[in-house]
């Protein structure tokens, strides 16, 4: 037998061949992978430097793809983040792995530095023309226009038909892709769920977008104040294995392990070391250059601080968005009758911070109205360090926490060990700069026994805010209930009874009065319980734990930070930036309105 | 026997409901619990009695729909026992539907299904505690099918005329017991050795074929799965009338043991009410006994505790030894031991596992159970 020859391919090689592990395993799923992972650069962009993000989307259909059953579809991104040069721009676009953010201990988007190259390839690969870019940072003149390629032999981006062009905004970055794929707008995988769950978690986001040939849409940011961008940490070395450990020794080159292990790890002093000498770490490994330790001596060191109890690591790099901007942000789901928002203070699941906010919202469009049956599943927004996640729900931690709650004690229903019932929407986002996926497309967020529990708790805190204004409703129904029942039932036992016993009229009369006189009592009873439910709910409301929409808010709907506009040019955000002032008028002028 | 009848009852008891209305006073309703906590086993009286808890129903906003529907088909009862009408309760469901149909104030008492019609009329029965026979309500006659060549049964007919019914003259047409056993007089035109109810009525009608009530002096019946009220009644005036030794002859499963044997013998924690006309204390368990399987090397199979039935009836079992006042008495030991024996071994074995001793032989089965009855090879 000739025997084969043994090749090795570049990374850029393998992700071509595998683009479905990155979210590209069908042309509907393609489309919505291009444009998150453009969203989420943004996005990620603009936070880094403090800039607040005008995001610009444009969907449309140019023709038919090459691959069965598929449009060719141009997905354009713009935003008004920092811009990137010409050189960066191949690294960025064209250059699998390349990130600012990998390893970095921060709650960023993106972590890998996969996602866009993949879109990239996927353009290449289906349309044969990579990713059209444009450029400006504050220092260019002009802008730099260019085409990227991936060069997939060598993992590298290749620049095309580069020139400079004259742009219409200080900095930032239009990508635009044209792919094979298929546009699904709406339902769990849609584009319009993912554009207004981005909104939903990002309320500093100005997002316009024009899907296919419905109007453009512009959804306001709520709040002019940005994430507070926490400090990365270090890695804590319990999370690292060992090969992690050694390789992670690589990158600090000639300095002595005490050094090290202190600038490099979370949870290191000085003390800490004298505990790791106390558990069987040689002393004279100490000052000892770490360049020069052996793997065997590695593994003395790695061993002995494994045996050291450590402080858990901490919860400092977690951001969040905060009960506040996340009650704004709840608004622009749609007409929300009532809404509970909590936001749990970061903590340690499976040796790693985290954090999760919870709002459930009661939407007025999906109340049915005197319809008999059981109302369907809630409907469950997830994400992830603010990313939405639509695909492989049932595995997911956030949904698995969802299921063990018991609802039934907030007053919504509940089959057994599933999601609840009603027109309620369940957002749950969940921030870590360590978040564990079960695949590489990020989609699911892996179910660990102490962060399910850790979401559970979230949302029985929500359920909890929430049920008071459910039982002051519930007991209202009951008030009504019963008053219709007296009507009711009241003159036919009475006529029965009368006709039974041969009574004459004046003792059913008599008797009719005396019923009406008991059954007033049990009316004057849930009254009274009614008021009671009437004034917990209101003691919630003030303290601002659960937050009802009033009527006359309602009517001030055009006001609502979602607007339908007729197609407009460029030139409109422009405008809207030119004049900061009157948006944050628009702002106060809601805060004031949520009680 | 009570002093009042039943519309006497029921016309005191609405005449008390209106004074108590009269007079602003919540009007109550009681009626005996029906049910297995309630239940008392005295093994002289031999069925299962009713204790003192009472289900008491006050008048509220909750319970005015319940009050209402009840004194509603009250009426209807009331009706048909003056007119002499009867009724199956998907007679009455329907008539009530009728009613509202006709008359559109009463549309709030409307029944969405039978189940709650039922269980308005369970209600009123445990109320007035009569039988719902008494109600003139009845339920299918099903079940009992009865063969004997010495048997004579006298009816009493409603309109007071007698009909009298040789079963020797039927041939292997069965006699159908009525489920108002009350109408019915026995008399033996020979010495009659014992009665035979066999669980399964198409085993019952093998038996008949092959000639078992030719060759013994008996009464052949079966049963057809639970026994129903016509059955129950039907073998109580056996053994009061007639004085027989009674045999039931069926499967060895919890199943049998607890819903079928104990139902017939002891009553039900349903029929509290009841009990004392539809029971028959004296029947023996014949078998198939756990002895039996060893003895005749009879094919038995283990239990599939992932068949959901069979699971439940298992847990049931476990549980009636707990709670059962019948299986906890120790005149009824032998019983709970079967159901100890079932618990453990998690098998079961049919009545026509009998049948494969000797395959050959269509009368073995019944050889073997007339060899059990002589040496008294049962519980």
């Amino acid at each position: 037998m000739a025997k084969q020859k043994i090749t090795s391919s570049s990374t850029a090689e393998y992700f071509s061949k595998n683009l479905q592990q990155v979210g590209f395993s069908s042309p509907t799923k393609a489309v919505l992978t291009t444009l998150k992972e453009a969203v989420d650069n943004s996005l990620d962009a603009c936070e880094d430097h403090e800039i607040l993000p005008e995001i610009d989307v444009v969907i449309e259909k140019i023709g038919t793809g090459t691959l069965k059953n598929t449009d060719l579809i141009r997905i354009k991104i713009s935003d008004n983040g920092p811009g990137l040069d010409a050189e960066e721009v191949t690294k960025v676009f064209g250059e699998y792995l390349a990130s600012s953010k990998f390893g970095r201990g921060r709650c960023s988007r993106g972590q890998q530095g996969i996602g866009i190259s993949a879109a990239t390839t996927w353009a290449q690969l289906t349309s044969a023309k990579g990713a059209t870019v444009i450029t400006k940072t504050k220092g260019m003149r002009q802008a730099v226009s260019a085409r990227v390629e991936v060069d997939i032999k060598n993992n590298k981006g290749l620049l095309k038909d580069k020139k400079s062009i004259t742009w219409d905004r200080p900095h930032g970055v239009s990508v635009e892709f044209e792919i094979d794929g298929r546009i699904q707008l709406q339902g769990e995988g849609g584009l319009l769920t993912y554009l207004n769950g981005t909104a939903l978690v990002n309320p500093h986001l100005n997002l316009t977008y024009k899907l296919l040939d419905q109007p453009k849409q512009k959804i306001l940011r709520v709040t002019d104040k940005g994430p507070d961008i926490p400090e990365a940490t270090e890695p804590h070395p319990h999370t690292m294995k060992l090969g992690e450990f050694i390789a992670f020794s690589h990158l600090f080159g000639r300095v002595t392990l005490k050094v090290w292990l202190k600038k490099a790890f979370s949870r290191i002093t000085d003390n800490t070391i004298q505990e790791f000498i106390k558990n069987g770490l040689p002393k004279k490994y100490v000052d000892e250059s770490i360049d020069k330790l052996s793997e065997l001596q590695f593994k003395e060191v790695f061993g002995a601080i494994h045996k050291t109890e450590l402080m858990a690591p901490s919860t400092r790099s977690v951001m969040i968005i905060g009960e506040e901007a996340f009650s704004k942000s709840v608004r622009r789901l749609g007409e929300v009758d009532f809404f509970s928002v909590v936001t749990r203070k970061p903590t340690i699941c499976d040796f790693k911070p985290v954090a999760v906010e919870v709002a459930i919202a009661r939407l007025k469009n999906l109340v049915r109205d005197g319809s008999e049956g059981n109302d369907p599943p809630v409907q469950v927004l997830r994400f992830a360090n603010r990313v939405p996640l639509q695909f492989d729900k049932s595995a997911c931690a956030m949904v698995k926490a969802i299921e063990t709650v018991n609802w039934r004690a907030y007053g919504l229903q509940q089959p057994k060990d599933s999601l609840p019932n009603g027109p309620y929407v369940i957002a749950l986002s969940l921030v870590s700069p360590f978040i564990k996926f079960k695949n590489a497309s990020k989609e699911t967020v892996d179910a660990s026994d102490e962060l399910v529990e850790e979401i559970r708790r979230t949302l029985i805190q929500a359920g909890q805010r929430l049920s008071r204004h459910i039982r002051k409703e519930t007991k209202a129904n009951d008030l009504e209930e019963k008053l219709r029942h007296i009507e009711q039932f009241c003159p036919i036992l009475v006529d029965c009874l009368c006709r039974i016993t041969k009574a004459p009229a004046a003792r059913k009369k008599k008797a009719n009065e005396g019923l009406v006189k008991l059954l007033g009592r049990d009316i004057n009873l849930a009254k009274k319980q009614l008021e009671e439910a009437e004034v917990h709910a209101e003691k919630a409301k003030k303290s601002g734990k659960l937050q009802v929409v009033k009527k006359d808010e309602d009517e001030t709907k055009e006001e609502a930070p979602v607007e339908l506009e007729a197609e407009t040019p460029d030139v409109e955000i422009k405008e809207k930036k030119a004049k900061p002032a009157p948006k944050k008028k628009t702002e106060k002028k809601q805060i004031e309105k949520v009680d | 026997m009570r002093d009042e009848t039943i519309p006497e009852m029921s016309k005191d008891l609405c005449s008390r409901l209106l004074t108590d209305l009269e007079n602003a006073k919540r009007p109550v309703m009681e009626a005996v619990k029906c049910s297995l906590d309630n239940s008392n086993y005295n093994p002289k009286v031999g069925y299962l009695t009713p204790g003192d808890k009472m289900v008491r129903t006050e008048l509220n906003v909750s319970s005015v729909q319940k009050m209402s529907r009840a004194i509603f088909l009250l009426e209807i009862f009331l009706r048909n026992l003056e007119t002499g009408a009867v009724n199956t309760k998907r007679e009455l469901y329907y008539i009530a539907k009728g009613e509202v149909k006709h008359n559109p104030a009463l549309k709030p008492l409307d029944f969405l299904d039978q189940t709650e019609s039922d269980s308005v009329i369970d209600f009123i029965c445990e109320m007035l505690e009569c039988y719902r026979e008494e109600l003139n309500c009845f339920a299918n006659d099903r079940g009992g099918q009865t063969y004997s060549n010495q048997l004579v049964v006298t009816e009493t007919l409603p309109d007071g005329g007698k009909a009298v019914v040789d079963l020797s003259s039927l041939g292997t047409t069965p006699f159908q017991p009525k489920n108002r056993p009350q109408s019915l007089k026995l008399k033996a035109k020979k010495k009659i050795d014992f009665c035979l109810v066999v669980e399964s009525e198409g085993t019952a009608n093998t038996f008949v074929s092959n000639g078992f009530c030719k060759r013994n002096n008996c009464i052949l019946m079966g049963a057809q799965g639970v026994p129903s009220n016509a059955v129950r009644g039907w073998c109580k005036l056996i053994q009061d009338e007639l004085d027989v030794p009674i045999y039931f002859f069926g499967d060895l499963d919890a199943y049998t043991m607890q819903n079928i044997f104990r139902t017939l013998k002891a009553g039900s924690a349903a029929s509290l009410i009841r009990n004392s006309d539809f029971s028959a204390p004296e029947v023996r368990f014949l078998g198939v006994l756990p002895e039996d399987i060893k003895k005749y090397d009879l094919n038995d199979y283990p239990v599939k505790e992932t068949d959901v039935g069979e699971a439940r009836a298992l847990k049931k079992a476990a549980d009636a030894l707990k709670n059962d006042p019948f299986f906890k008495d120790k005149k009824n030991k032998g019983l709970s031991e079967i159901l100890h024996w079932l618990l453990k071994n998690k098998r079961r074995c049919e009545q026509q596992a009998f049948f494969t001793v000797d395959p050959r032989d269509p009368t073995m089965p019944e050889k073997i159970i007339i060899e059990k009855i002589k040496r008294k090879n049962y519980i």
